[in-house]
């Protein structure tokens, strides 16, 4: 190829180029000076003070309750997405004209925005829960605010580690199951030798992805619970807006973030590779 | 006998399975509608039976002289902007990396995309408004467009570079031979074989254009700049008692990536299962 044309070539990529570096390139650079200054977002000058912040952030347990949340929030939707997830798929792999709509329908939660989501499980709570079923409103409650929150997220995602589950039982040869059959195995006994471990990539995808999705909540604590009672359902991105835009610690909120940040890249890398290595063995 | 007895046990744990599972996963769109097309006296007595008849006086009181029209307006522009910048931006770039995998700052390059990907966004949040700020675009619509899509764009690169690489090269070889330019080349040679692929990204823009909600409060809070999913939060947070309002208000804002999913299924399908499938 003659320089002219790789020239061209990267012309081709400036665009998308300038608009993430403008994006997301120069501000996260320009967040990690921040989290080493005291600044309140505001002032004109802002003040070095080193690793200050992150010293703070591991000296005192303030971040304890929104990192113990964030990881409860998470714990469940991965439980619970997959455990529906897989069942739905199961009953809904046929290619019935039945199914296929019921597919449809389950994914349906997904594609609607979370401030519409969080605000229709809100009013289910408050308004339909105790009046009609005598069931106290979960968000009401310090002990399950944080539980309410994770069954939305529960509602909305289940569906899509549906259709990822379809996908890995498609996948799996009819052969697999005849010879399981010829060998005497029933059912049940078929699901547990042949279905489960090559849903193994399946559930690798599901779990990289609800991991990451529950580590960074943020939108459904904010239009659900506001983080409260309390601080009962914080969760880690929404301590840091709070911090930064409302308590006015832009400085340490920042620090907060680039940490949240460093926890999810390291528990997301350690998991994948976990992951993977089970793949190859099987 | 014992066969049939245990397959009408089966069917009847499958059924009672299913229903339980419908019934969780469809009451609140029940309850979305009924309170939408019933009026508050009407649930007084009837309470969440279905309705004898469909009143829109709801979803007239969400939007007439509210916040709420504007801000559905605005929201469509960003998305459209935001799907264009994306459709087109992330292509042109996907190319060009899919087709220089040798080249080391190329290849480098989609690395560093890669690792966005995984970025959460409250890492950029404080300084991309700061940096919003000194450039006069915050709670600018340009702001709240180039915020959105920028960062969607890796995820975009990521998907749309994979699929490249399955595309033969044949057919853009013979029309750079046949001296059609690069530009040429790639919009009527090379992207109309990305349909499936673009399609995907498509809805998945779209959706995430739509549903924003973190990306405008940060960098379009202002209510002269409001987009639907923040208005709908500042409206009903304030008005929480508003509720017949609110689920009227919410069919109205999910119709449109409902339209847009039952017409692209098919793609949105696809596209989420094989791309995660290959990641």
């Amino acid at each position: 190829m003659t320089k002219n044309h790789h020239a061209k070539s990267f012309l081709f990529l400036l665009p998308a180029l300038i608009i993430f570096l403008f994006v997301v390139v120069v501000p996260f650079f320009r967040g990690v000076t921040i989290s080493m200054t005291s600044w309140d977002g505001l002032a004109k000058n802002m003040n070095f003070v080193g690793m200050e912040n992150y010293k703070r952030i591991f000296s005192t347990d303030t971040i304890l309750t929104p990192l113990k949340n964030s990881l409860q929030f998470t714990a469940i939707t991965l439980i619970f997405d997959n455990i529906l997830g897989l069942a739905l798929a199961v009953l809904l792999v046929a290619s019935t004209r039945r199914a296929s709509f019921l597919r449809v329908a389950f994914f349906m939660p997904f594609i609607i925005s979370l401030v519409v989501s969080s605000y229709m499980w809100t009013y289910l709570y408050s308004s339909v829960l105790y009046p009609v079923f005598g069931l106290q409103n979960p968000l009401g409650n310090p002990e399950t605010s944080n539980l309410g929150v994770a069954l939305i997220s529960v509602w909305r995602n289940s569906g899509y580690c549906m259709l990822i589950y379809i996908a890995g039982l498609k996948s799996i040869p009819d052969s697999l199951y005849e010879a399981a059959r010829v060998e005497g195995a029933g059912r049940i006994a078929s699901f547990f030798k042949v279905t489960l471990p090559l849903l193994v990539p399946s559930l690798s995808i599901n779990i990289t992805l609800i991991l990451a999705w529950g580590l960074k909540e943020f939108d459904t604590v904010m239009v659900a619970t506001g983080g409260g009672p309390g601080r009962s359902s914080m969760s880690l991105a929404f301590y840091v807006y709070k911090t930064t835009f409302v308590w006015n610690k832009a400085g340490y909120g920042q620090a907060i973030a680039v940490v949240m940040m460093l926890f999810i890249v390291t528990v997301s890398t350690i998991v994948a590779r976990a992951l993977r290595s089970r793949e190859v063995e099987l | 006998m014992t066969i049939t007895r245990n397959k009408i046990t089966a069917l009847l744990v499958r059924t009672l399975f299913l229903g339980a599972l419908l019934l969780f996963f469809f009451s609140p769109f029940y309850v979305q509608f009924i309170y939408a097309f019933k009026t508050r006296a009407d649930v007084a007595v009837t309470g969440l039976s279905f309705p004898t008849s469909l009143t829109f006086i709801n979803f007239r009181n969400a939007f007439d002289g509210t916040s709420l029209f504007p801000a559905f307006v605005r929201t469509s522009i960003v998305t459209l902007f935001v799907v264009f910048i994306l459709q087109t931006t992330g292509a042109m770039a996907a190319w060009i990396i899919a087709r220089n995998q040798k080249n080391r700052v190329y290849n480098s390059l989609y690395y560093i995309f890669l690792a966005a990907i995984i970025l959460p966004f409250q890492v950029v949040m404080l300084p991309l408004y700061t940096q919003f700020r000194e450039m006069s675009m915050l709670n600018t619509l340009q702001g709240l467009i180039l915020g959105i899509a920028g960062f969607q764009l890796a995820y975009n690169i990521f998907l749309m570079t994979g699929f490249i690489k399955t595309v033969p090269l044949e057919l853009e070889e013979a029309s750079l031979m046949d001296g059609a330019g690069q530009w040429t080349t790639f919009w009527k040679i090379v992207y109309p074989l990305l349909k499936p692929i673009t399609m995907t990204t498509l809805v998945l823009n779209f959706l995430s254009a739509w549903n924003d909600f973190m990306i405008a409060v940060v960098v379009g809070f202002k209510e002269s700049v409001r987009t639907l999913q923040y208005a709908l939060y500042m409206f009903f947070g304030q008005y929480s008692t508003r509720i017949h309002e609110a689920f009227a208000a919410f069919i109205i804002a999910v119709l449109p990536v409902v339209i847009l999913y039952i017409v692209l299924q098919k793609y949105i399908v696809d596209g989420l299962t094989s791309g995660a499938v290959k990641g």
